[in-house]
């Protein structure tokens, strides 16, 4: 999980984030960031996502979260 | 006999990336054409479906990892020693990478790298040996992308790979006239394929009829990259050698 959190605030451009943060209340969120979210999801963990699944998960946790289910 | 100056037969040709999509619809189309054909893929079972849809052409199947170099040669020699020279090749196996550059990987952007490109130099470097050429004139195609004409967002890694691919058509397209072999390279836009299916599954609505409307002539068919591969390998191009030859219903004449 704590590598998973490094990653997503490298992705959102800031230093930390928190499990309950909403992905698309980040400045950084847009479309290129979408789109490496799906890059370093199939990258990191073999996993394909896709851009409205990643709408669907809201939260950096949620996205944590369907990102092991489909694992 | 009718006048048919892009007919193969008596020719023998070997296919990379055959299991699917332009690799499949190319092997059907050379088939029809009278060649032989080799078909070369790391997925089995999608080979086997290629060559059926081949019906009575000669077709053999051998199967390798593309992304590993030192596969290639031992399973080409054991093929052509058990099946017969080559006259040509049409690298078609290929990976699309999707990537922003704050996500881009290393280790991903090497695997593009190997099977894109230097499966292509890999496959050239084995053809041309005395064992492999059958000492005639000889043709190879490589196949690229619009991206590797022209930029898009999120496509650095798979850019790289094709963009490269030209630098080796020129290159290769020298250093081999001598040998009577000729270079060339087909540069698509997008058709409807396997491929594509996998990429924009990662967009919505709006981003596809975007790729469409970037098409003058709208999203091709498999086969009109077939058909410009099967030119370049027969003699009707016998003077065309280290051209890139869009083939993409006017992406890049925008």
């Amino acid at each position: 999980m704590e590598n998973f959190l490094n990653q997503m605030a490298e992705l959102l451009e800031v230093d930390s984030v928190n499990p309950q943060d909403e992905i698309i209340s980040f400045d950084a969120w847009d479309s290129l960031t979408s789109l490496s979210i799906i890059a370093m999801a199939d990258d990191e963990y073999s996993v394909n996502i896709s851009a409205q699944e990643i709408l669907n998960a809201k939260t950096i946790i949620g996205l944590y979260q369907f990102i092991q289910s489909k694992k | 006999m009718s006048f048919n100056p892009i007919a193969l037969n008596g020719k023998r040709f070997l296919i990379s990336g055959a299991a699917s999509g332009l690799g499949r619809a190319t092997s059907v189309l050379l088939s029809k054409l009278g060649a032989e054909l080799l078909l070369l893929d790391i997925n089995e079972e999608g080979l086997n479906s290629t060559k059926e849809l081949c019906g009575d052409a000669v077709v053999n199947c051998i199967s390798a990892n593309l992304q590993n170099p030192v596969e290639i040669k031992p399973v080409i020699i054991g093929a052509v020693e058990k099946w017969g020279k080559l006259n040509g090749f049409v690298h078609l196996a290929g990976r699309p990478y999707v990537s922003p550059l704050k996500s881009i990987n290393h280790n991903t952007t090497t695997e593009i790298f190997n099977l894109n490109t230097y499966a292509a130099i890999e496959l050239s470097k084995v053809f041309i040996s005395k064992n492999v050429f059958a000492d005639v004139p000889g043709s190879i195609v490589f196949i690229s992308s619009v991206y590797g004409i022209v930029g898009s967002a999120a496509n650095v890694g798979y850019a790289m790979s094709k963009a490269a691919l030209h630098g080796v058509t020129k290159s290769l397209s020298i250093e081999l006239a001598a040998k009577n072999i000729r270079v060339n390279c087909v540069a698509p836009g997008f058709v409807k394929t396997n491929m594509l299916d996998n990429v924009s599954g990662s967009f919505n609505q709006d981003y596809y009829n975007t790729l469409n409307n970037l098409h003058p002539l709208g999203l091709g068919e498999a086969d009109d990259v077939a058909n410009a591969i099967a030119f370049l390998l027969s003699d009707m191009s016998k003077w065309i050698t280290g051209t890139i030859l869009s083939v993409d219903g006017g992406f890049t004449a925008q």
